[in-house]
């Protein structure tokens, strides 16, 4: 199961949660302790280069794309390397709406179409779409290509 | 939601960054959504007002019902709308609000509409969002649609029904079940992913099906499969299926080990990853099926990736537990990534190269250890100082230079948690190597010169008082206790004065000038400081002369407690100051068996980050205490291994019994675990009647019935035999259960005055040598049979008799003794005619054995076997082989 999606700006305000199957009342340590991880170990790091966490069963793997930091909790048979397919789509496609790693400005700008993306990656907890050309005409209802 | 970090803060003066969601208020932007309703909709301002209530949502903000029903009322109403890219928003926005099941019923006419669309993309969302709102009634009439949509030709509309699948099958397990052939041929589909979702949902659907699954394996693992993802799904479900025949596959090869090797040539690094942790996994896994996998991951140790790097190191730590010879080639890559910028790759390096270690590395890897300590958070130092104090037990003539590093962390900053590790850490080695206590004693008292927990300040007191007597100098440890009760708080002061007296008590040198130090207590500030001063000065006697401690308040002093520290906390909040003093022996000391009801509470998995739950007691540390905690078993000594529990009554019937054996020296406890499942009825007086007449070397000596058992409240009764010292006595034991049963009102939950008194008939128990003998592992051990010498070996061939198969008389073998097979050497090669097995273990009396079982079978099947055993007492070795020459 991928437990979150996270999306933070670089002073950790959040941008974009999206939590399944965590508790409400679990949120918060999830937000917070994500945000310090990304505080404590993104300064510095380049563009998508991968880092990677686990507590107990849980796996983070998280990055920076341009000014927003991404986080992606997962367990199960979503373990690190999953999660780092996981994130490998989310930062093809975000990119692919924004045109480049985007400013904070410009990611909250392509904001709609970012929750489409989402929406097809990840759908309560599993992985569905993975290819950016496929997503890019899917929130814009088009049929894929290969088809 | 008054986080700071929560919302984006909306007083950045910075024009050109501005937000466009700048001081967004979800008032206003309900508002805003009265747009939906308009009759001339506006495509673009409607999208705009989506996203921004998008933005709301997921950021934690949350709608009342009231708002939740007037959004969606409003957004259902842009069904009526062409524009494409508005569509896709409502979709998304509807699953977002999750409506209720009453307001469902508004939209599902419009989606089922999308669902039979001829746009393929209306379909394949329009089932999505069904799926996400839809109940059991309305999944019935749209089965149809959804098995068609299966099979569908355009893959999108294919992978939305099947993940739709995977979630119903949570809800509506016998609805999705019905989909299997439609499934089944979704795995045949050449798109990838609807293979990667169909395979997923076919085994769900499947997966109490051992038959099945196995079927569905062995099918796939001969096709192709397109995608990398669904080829790790199958690798994974390949293990389960090893993992489950491995009990009936014993002779031959492993199944599948080739299909797992051929993907460690996989193009995907994610299908190497998978194949090479599947078959670390493997149980019993021999060192030749290892090799393959561990190079691919050996490779990995050195990626440009981190993920990469952490999966591998994640793996070989785990190898390393088992396996710490087969990953002893990756200790130099494994060094290197000591220095990695990703913490926990560094850290998981530290700790299996600890593992692996040899004798001769170890003060290289301190070294290299000292300089990443410095940088790592606590809760990785913490798995180092774990690390650390195992390779201490492992490698005992190293005491000298780990507890030196030890010490040195202690002295620099750290939390509790973390000084709490390294505290245990020093504890134990001291109590487990002797050499090493009187530095590590004095590494401890100059911790609490300067320590700020209070708790570990007692800890170490306490210790001290008790380990610190017996040291050839106890006198060198006075100031350090005695600064305490000048310098600390009041709790720690009362702990020095206790851990004072001990000295006194013991060392009766000493006794004069504990007493002075003891009458300096009595001005102290703290009641409790002087009450303890006081008591001691009275209880240690001789008035501060040098004379031997009376036995019985050396007892009190050292003895344990013997209530149980609840029943005694329960009965002093029960007394009443008056005239009569309180009497310790009022206290019951019957330990109340636990509701059960209370231990599931916590049973809520933490799936987040909530405080970490307590570790978990190890079973035979909480046997230890509950048997030390009955009067009647304390004088057994030390306790040598308890069973694991083995059911003396079938599943399911009126009462659930289970025992445990505990073997002590010269005694045997038997606690046999009962649950009553019968809510109207209330036992009594519950005991176990035992005939040992198959068991001639034992006599009953104590017998403990448990007062009640209540309904679904697990309680114990246990039964004390003796035997001789230290001789392995078998015998089997028939077991009657005897109670009072009183009739319950279900009603009141009160019980009947009267009851009867009835009997219940449970299976027989056997003790056998096995019980005599512990599972005791040996990380190397040519070198343990080398160092043990020949002194004490015993040499003999056995004829086992016509066997299945050598694996079987290997197993048999191993069972019989009990003890622990090392290097894998109990996996039997297929077809192989002769087999080697190493054996490792603990016999009763603390004697360490070792078994050399050499096997060879002939074509007849019969089974010969030379066993070689070595120990440190020649009487062990021969018992060893009475036990197999009698089994």
């Amino acid at each position: 199961m991928i437990l979150a999606v996270l999306f933070a700006n670089s002073e950790g305000n959040i941008l974009v949660e999206r939590f399944n199957g965590v508790p409400a009342e679990e949120r918060l340590h999830w937000r917070s302790f994500l945000v310090k991880l990304g505080a404590d170990n993104l300064r510095g790091v380049k563009n998508e280069e991968l880092l990677v966490a686990c507590h107990k069963s849980v796996y983070i793997v998280y990055t920076v794309l341009g000014d927003v930091s991404i986080f992606v909790v997962g367990k199960d048979e979503y373990d690190e390397l999953a999660l780092s397919e996981v994130i490998f789509v989310i930062t093809s496609a975000v990119k692919d709406v924004c045109g480049k790693p985007p400013t904070e400005r410009l990611f909250l700008d392509k904001y709609g179409r970012i929750c489409l993306c989402l929406d097809e990656i990840v759908w309560k907890g599993y992985l569905e779409s993975t290819e950016k050309d496929r997503i890019r005409r899917l929130i814009r209802l088009k049929p894929p290509t290969e088809f | 939601m008054a986080q700071p970090l929560v919302k984006k803060d909306d007083d950045r003066d910075d024009e050109a960054d501005y937000s466009p969601f700048l001081g967004i208020e979800k008032g206003a932007v309900l508002q805003e959504a009265r747009v939906f309703n308009d009759p001339q909709l506006d495509a673009r301002r409607c999208s705009q007002v989506i996203t921004k209530l998008l933005y709301l949502l997921n950021q934690g903000e949350t709608f009342t019902k009231i708002e939740a029903t007037e959004v969606f009322f409003a957004v259902t109403k842009l069904f009526q709308s062409r524009d494409i890219g508005l569509r896709r928003m409502v979709y998304l926005m509807i699953k977002e609000l999750s409506p209720s099941a009453d307001e469902v019923i508004i939209v599902t006419s419009s989606l089922m509409k999308d669902m039979n669309s001829k746009t393929d993309m209306y379909r394949a969302n329009a089932i999505r969002v069904l799926c996400r709102i839809t109940d059991g009634t309305l999944l019935t009439q749209i089965e149809r649609y959804l098995k068609q949509a299966i099979v569908d030709k355009n893959p999108v509309v294919a992978s939305a029904a099947l993940v739709s699948g995977i979630h119903l099958l949570q809800t509506n397990p016998e609805i999705v079940k019905r989909w299997s052939n439609e499934v089944q041929e979704a795995v045949q589909s050449r798109a990838a992913l609807v293979q990667f979702h169909a395979l997923a949902l076919l085994h769900q659907i499947r997966q109490n099906d051992r038959l099945a699954v196995s079927k569905l394996v062995t099918s796939l693992t001969r096709g192709t499969v397109r995608s990398p993802l669904a080829q790790c799904l199958l690798i994974r479900y390949t293990s389960q299926v090893i993992r489950e025949s491995a009990g009936n596959t014993q002779t031959g090869d492993r199944p599948f080990y080739d299909y797992l090797e051929g993907c460690l040539r996989h193009k995907a690094e994610m299908v190497i990853f998978e194949a090479a942790r599947a078959i670390t996994e493997l149980t019993g896994v021999t060192n030749r099926e290892l090799t393959p996998a561990i190079t691919v991951l050996q490779l990995f140790l050195s990626s440009s990736k981190p993920v990469l790097r952490f999966a591998a190191v994640r793996t070989l730590n785990k190898v390393a537990m088992t396996h710490p010879m087969a990953v002893t080639n990756c200790n130099i890559d494994m060094e290197s990534l000591i220095s990695d910028q990703n913490r926990s790759i560094a850290t998981l390096a530290i700790t299996t190269l600890l593992k692996t270690g040899n004798e001769s590395s170890v003060d290289r890897l301190m070294k290299q250890i000292t300089n990443f300590m410095s940088d790592i958070a606590d809760e990785f130092k913490i798995v180092v100082v774990e690390a650390i104090r195992s390779l201490c037990l492992k490698f005992p003539l190293k005491y000298r230079s780990l507890m030196n590093f030890l010490s040195n962390i202690l002295r620099e900053e750290g939390g509790f948690d973390y000084k709490k590790a390294i505290v245990d850490s020093i504890v134990i080695l001291i109590r487990d190597i002797p050499e090493a206590k009187e530095s590590g004693l004095l590494h401890l008292c100059e911790f609490i010169e300067d320590c700020e927990f209070t708790y570990l300040s007692t800890q170490i007191l306490h210790f001290l008082g008790i380990e610190g007597p017996k040291t050839s100098d106890p006198s060198k440890y006075i100031r350090y206790i005695y600064n305490r009760v000048h310098l600390e708080n009041a709790t720690v002061r009362a702990s020095a004065v206790s851990t004072l007296a001990k000295f006194g008590a013991m060392v009766d040198s000493l006794k004069p000038r504990i007493f002075v130090l003891l009458r300096r207590c009595l001005f102290d500030s703290d009641d409790e400081v002087r009450d303890r001063a006081t008591l001691y000065l009275n209880t240690l006697g001789g008035d501060g002369s040098v004379v031997e401690t009376d036995k019985d308040v050396k007892e009190f002093l050292f003895g344990s407690l013997d209530v149980p520290l609840v029943n005694l906390e329960t009965s002093l909040k029960n007394y009443e100051p008056s005239e009569e003093p309180f009497d310790i022996n009022s206290v019951p000391k019957e330990i109340k068996s636990q509701p059960l009801a209370e231990k599931k509470a916590p049973g809520k998995k933490p799936t987040g980050l909530g405080a970490p739950p307590s570790g978990p007691v190890s079973t035979v540390d909480a046997y230890e205490k509950l048997l030390s905690s009955i009067p009647e078993f304390a004088s057994f000594g030390k306790l040598f291994k308890s069973s694991a529990p083995v059911e003396l009554t079938e599943a399911e019937t009126e009462y659930a019994v289970n025992v445990v054996k505990h073997i002590f020296d010269s005694h045997v406890v038997f606690q046999y675990n009962c649950t009553n499942t019968i809510p109207e009825q209330l036992l009594e007086h519950v005991s176990v009647i035992v005939d040992a007449s198959e068991a001639e070397e034992f006599s009953e000596v104590a017998s403990k019935p448990l007062r009640s058992l209540p309904y679904d409240t697990p309680g114990q009764t246990f039964v004390a035999f003796e035997k001789p010292e230290a001789v392995p006595a078998v015998g089997k034991f028939s077991n009657m259960l005897r109670f009072i049963v009183k009739e319950v009102d279900p009603s009141t939950g009160e019980a009947e005055e009267d009851g009867v008194e009835d009997e219940y008939q449970l299976e027989d128990l056997e003790v056998v040598a096995a019980d005599y003998m512990l599972k005791v592992p040996v990380s190397n051990f040519r070198n343990a049979w080398e160092s043990m010498g020949p002194d004490c070996e015993r040499v003999d061939e056995y004829g086992l008799g016509p066997r299945e198969s050598l694996a079987e008389a290997v197993n048999a073998v191993i069972n019989l003794l009990g003890m622990q097979p090392c290097e894998g050497t109990e996996v039997v090669a297929s077809n192989s005619r002769s087999h080697a097995c190493l054996l490792s273990g603990v016999y009763i009396g603390n004697v360490k054995v070792l078994v050399r079982l050499s096997f060879g079978i002939d074509s007849s099947k019969e089974v010969a076997m030379k066993l070689a055993v070595r120990s440190d007492d020649e009487t062990v070795s021969d018992a060893i082989h009475e036990i197999v020459a009698s089994g």
